[in-house]
């Protein structure tokens, strides 16, 4: 076990630079998470972990070791690959003790250990198979088998339930948790899907483009997200951005927009009070912290547009004065009709401020 | 594949189309397999039945083709007086010599050149299936001249090395597009289970396994088929069974009966064979264009 | 530097820091790059194999740039020319009759086994037996050329071949055979070719028939298309590229055998099978000229090396393209 330092690191394609000046640190025993849309250079980072890529520059250690040179056989990590790239010829036994012949641990070992790991992911049932007779989800299961099998320091997850169906994905993100809590092994996971990273990972870290944007607790990504990016990056539905004008009337800062003017809290106010640059920001609010109700009162006026019934949920468009629309999240109970007037309120102790210019969060 | 045909609706147009496919599929049967058997049948016959035809116009006669007692005499007549014995050897040996050295070193390069990237990579290619494309007779004469030089006329090396010029490009090329089917992740699993990267390329040759064995088969075809090659690089002391049948035919004695039993004891080793990877021959005979 | 928590509140942009769209950008360039560990090892993989390559086409190929400079007689005297060798084929009659006929030849060839190869795949393609009958047709495929052109000798042999008998017989033929007069020589050598390929265009429309996505026919026939035009509009279009890879390939066959030729006619009647290849054949190993064979097999080969530059083309082509997918 050890904990896994990027420090720097670059990665270049010829011209095209995959990975810009990347640091993360991930502590040991850690499940870190790599987040972000495809092309954002998650799996170039993953695969300069493995050794699979070489470094273009900066370094990378395992514990005190720097890994930068060593072949991926000696850097004792195992990886699940987003494919599975499973042997087609072996066995599912035989997939799995294939790390551990390399190594030449002796039979008994190596029976011992996929015992182990094969009771863990259910599939002794499935051993003497081959993967061509093997759905999905086993096949998955034999990849991650063949990974914990060899007790690595570090384990590199590449998207590995992508390719399953959506229910046995949600089954899959609980028993890969479960089962990196018990190994206790460092473990990076490199996914596209929010829900993924969000319900797994001790730390998430959020690229874009090859640059790191957010390195934090789900929680942390979720509630500060520190740019506009990250902000509409995670969260589904995703998040409403509102320009609006930051106005102080009679001491008090009001955040205005054609439709509302919403008094800040006090918290916000002094927050904002030393940063701001301009006074239009960018407003932005999730779905589910505004709530809605038919007919006007006082908060701010709407119109219903369109209404999602989800089950659990329904998702309610409304059109506010002037061009902008805002998605609300409600509970199904919720009667409002199109083209009917609405109130929306919003929970101005969770809302977001954004600079106009450059999309960073004031808080 | 259970359905692959689109439903067929039964029409009187049909009905006679059905009639003519039977019609045409006897006829290109019989085109096929006539020269066969009459090659095969000959070859069992003595001198004067072979020659024996009916008057011209006598259809009915036709049964003659079948009068005949036959006789293997042919047969021992080329292993035991003519030394095919050592012609066959030599076009097995050649044969598989440059089909064993062809895929080994062909297998290698194709996979490098499947798996890393370089400026020029498309040239190299080319260049490679270009030495494959070359007219036999034009490559002959500097060939001829550098064997000479090197001693290798008349060997079996110098005529495994010969068939090597066209089966090496050939196992490159088609060999390339076998490994570029193969998912890079799998070697890459293998390194990070702790394989180098040579154990990684070995690890996934049983993936490529039954190609490889079919292009060793093509690769003997070839060679086997080859006349020009055989019949000047191999001329004295490696002559293989195609310049070996052709040179029973002497202007003053053309020896058929021996010529048709050299043809089949050629042939029918090969026609096995084809039948042993009829599977992969669109891809080998397409160089790779084409699978099915 | 990136805020990793909420502890740090409000975080503007630094300088020399960018943001685009709301997002973090980075355009420095890193300081050092590490150095790049040198790779020998896919060039140890292909070095035999292409030195071996090297020594058998490089080598011959210089080696017949300078002799077609030179002039080389029965003697062992060398006399360096220039490029009269390349002059004197200017004006050589057989060599441009060599082209011509070569391709004659092959456009006849391949003329029949395009038709009959397609027309016979469009037969076979789910039929009954269709393996079995595929497997048979490709019998004569397997046959070394220069056999196969022995045993159509024989067939045709005017005093005693079957094949000589049944064209009599059937009024096409007098006494002479078909590949001892002048006017039907081309038809002979052709009818061998035929019978030897053919199957190979029919193995390649057959596979490019099960390539034909099910649903364009079936959309096609419920628009009221009949089995006909369902062929030409959907079927032919989509094995185009099969077809042409498949002509290509018969094309350069083409230039490199000559081995049913010699056998057959040996260029002969009055040489109007004489194609280029057979000339070249004569004229380096009958009358040993060498010089003017090196000139005659240089162009021989640049025009091949065209060819094979097409193929190539036409095997990196969109429509080739398909072909891969159905795999």
């Amino acid at each position: 076990m050890a904990s896994v330092t990027i420090t720097n690191v670059w990665k270049y394609y010829g011209k095209t630079v995959a990975v810009k000046d990347l640091n993360i640190t991930c502590n040991d025993g850690e499940f870190v998470s790599v987040l972000g849309p495809s092309g954002c250079g998650k799996s170039s980072t993953l695969r300069m972990l493995a050794g699979l890529e070489h470094i273009s520059a900066g370094d990378i250690h395992f514990g005190d070791t720097r890994v930068n040179d060593l072949e991926p056989k000696d850097r004792d990590i195992a990886m699940v690959f987003e494919n599975y790239a499973l042997y087609p010829h072996k066995t599912v036994y035989e997939n799995m003790a294939n790390p551990l012949r390399l190594r030449g641990e002796s039979e008994d070992l190596i029976k011992k250990r996929i015992a182990f790991a094969a009771e863990m992911l259910e599939i002794e049932h499935l051993l003497q198979r081959k993967p061509m007779e093997l759905s999905g989800g086993q096949k998955q299961r034999t990849a991650i088998g063949r990974a914990i099998v060899r007790e690595p320091k570090l384990f590199l997850f590449d998207e590995p339930i992508a390719h399953l169906d959506a229910k046995l994905r949600a089954r899959m993100r609980g028993e890969l948790k479960l089962m990196q809590r018990r190994l206790g092994t460092t473990m990076i996971y490199v996914t596209h899907d929010q829900l993924e990273a969000m319900s797994m990972a001790d730390r998430i870290a959020v690229m874009h483009n090859g640059v790191l944007q957010q390195f934090g607790t789900p929680q942390d990504i979720y509630n500060h997200p520190v740019n506009e990016w990250v902000a509409g990056f995670v969260g589904e539905p995703p998040m409403n951005f509102i320009d609006c004008d930051i106005v102080d009337e009679g001491g008090k800062l009001h955040a205005v927009h054609s439709s509302f003017k919403v008094a800040l809290t006090e918290g916000h106010a002094k927050l904002l009070n030393g940063a701001l640059r301009d006074k239009s920001v960018r407003m932005g609010i999730r779905p589910d912290q505004i709530s809605i109700s038919v007919g006007s009162g006082s908060g701010v006026d709407g119109r219903i547009k369109l209404t999602e019934p989800l089950g659990g949920d329904t998702l309610v468009n409304v059109d506010l004065k002037g061009a902008d629309q805002v998605l609300v999240k409600t509970n199904p109970d919720f009667s409002g009709a199109m083209d009917q007037a609405c109130t929306l309120t919003f929970d101005t102790s969770r809302w977001h401020f954004f600079s106009k210019e450059t999309g960073v969060a004031y808080f | 594949m259970a359905s692959r045909d689109v439903v067929a609706y039964k029409t009187p147009l049909s009905r006679i189309w059905n009639i003519f496919t039977v019609v045409f599929i006897a006829f290109y049967l019989l085109w096929t397999l006539l020269p066969l058997m009459i090659m095969f049948f000959s070859s069992f016959k003595d001198l004067l039945a072979a020659f024996q035809l009916p008057p011209v116009g006598a259809f009915s006669k036709i049964g003659l083709f079948f009068d005949f007692t036959p006789t293997t005499k042919h047969y021992y007549n080329l292993f035991v007086n003519l030394g095919f014995s050592t012609y066959f050897a030599n076009s097995i040996i050649s044969a598989g010599g440059s089909a064993i050295i062809s895929v080994v070193l062909g297998s290698m390069c194709a996979y490098a050149l499947s798996r890393y990237e370089f400026r020029g990579k498309p040239d190299l290619f080319f260049w490679i299936i270009s030495t494959r494309m070359a007219p036999v007779v034009a490559v002959l004469v500097p060939l001829y001249a550098i064997f000479r030089g090197a001693d290798l006329i008349g060997t079996k090396a110098g005529l495994i090395l010969a068939f090597t010029t066209f089966n090496l490009p050939f196992a490159i090329w088609i060999l390339k597009g076998f490994f570029d089917n193969v998912p890079y992740a799998i070697e890459e699993a293998s390194m990070v289970d702790g394989s180098t990267r040579f154990q990684a390329f070995r690890a996934i040759l049983p993936l490529v396994a039954p190609g490889i064995g079919a292009f060793v088969i093509l690769c003997i075809l070839f060679a086997w088929n080859d006349f020009l090659f055989s019949s000047i690089i191999g001329s004295g002391g490696a002559k293989t069974l195609p310049p070996a049948t052709v040179q029973l035919v002497q202007p003053q004695n053309i020896q058929w009966g021996s010529i048709m039993a050299a043809g089949v004891v050629t042939t029918l080793p090969m026609m096995f064979l084809g039948l042993l990877i009829r599977r992969y021959l669109v891809t080998g005979l397409t160089m790779g264009a084409v699978r099915e | 530097m990136v805020s990793t928590g909420s502890g740090n509140a409000v975080s503007t942009a630094h300088d020399g820091e960018r943001y685009v769209e709301g997002a973090r950008v980075i355009e420095h360039m890193p300081a050092s790059l590490n150095a790049v560990p040198p790779s020998r090892y896919y060039l140890w993989l292909m070095a035999p194999a292409l030195i071996v390559l090297a020594a058998i086409s490089i080598y011959p190929f210089f080696w017949l740039i300078w002799m077609s400079l030179q002039n080389v007689g029965a003697g062992p005297e060398v006399e360096f020319v220039g490029l009269k060798n390349f002059i004197k084929l200017w004006s050589d009659d057989k060599f441009w009759m060599g082209w011509i006929l070569l391709f004659k030849y092959s456009f006849f060839c391949m003329f029949f086994e395009i038709t009959i190869g397609v027309f016979l795949a469009v037969v076979l393609n789910g039929h009954r037996f269709e393996n079995i009958l595929i497997t048979i047709f490709l019998m004569p495929m397997m046959m070394a050329p220069a056999i196969a052109g022995l045993v159509w000798y024989y067939l045709f042999n005017s005093t005693f071949g079957w094949y000589h008998w049944l064209f009599q017989s059937l009024g096409i033929l007098g006494e002479t055979s078909i590949i001892g007069s002048t006017e039907t020589a081309m038809a002979g050598i052709v009818m061998v070719d035929i019978w030897q390929w053919t199957p190979l265009i029919t193995l390649i429309t057959l596979a490019g028939m099960k390539r034909v996505p099910r649903d364009q026919l079936e959309a096609n026939m419920v628009d009221g298309a009949s089995a006909i035009r369902n062929f030409i509009a959907i079927t032919l279009p989509n094995i185009y590229p099969f077809l042409l890879i498949a002509i290509m390939l018969r094309f350069m066959d083409n230039f490199r055998f000559i081995d049913v030729i010699m056998r057959l006619t040996g260029g002969g009647p009055a040489e109007v099978t004489k194609v280029l290849p057979v000339y070249l054949f004569d004229v380096s190993f009958v009358y040993f000229k060498l010089g003017r064979g090196s000139a005659i097999a240089l162009t021989l080969l640049i025009v091949t090396i065209i060819f094979g530059k097409l193929l190539v083309k036409v095997f990196e082509s969109p429509a080739s393209k398909r072909i891969d997918q159905g795999n």
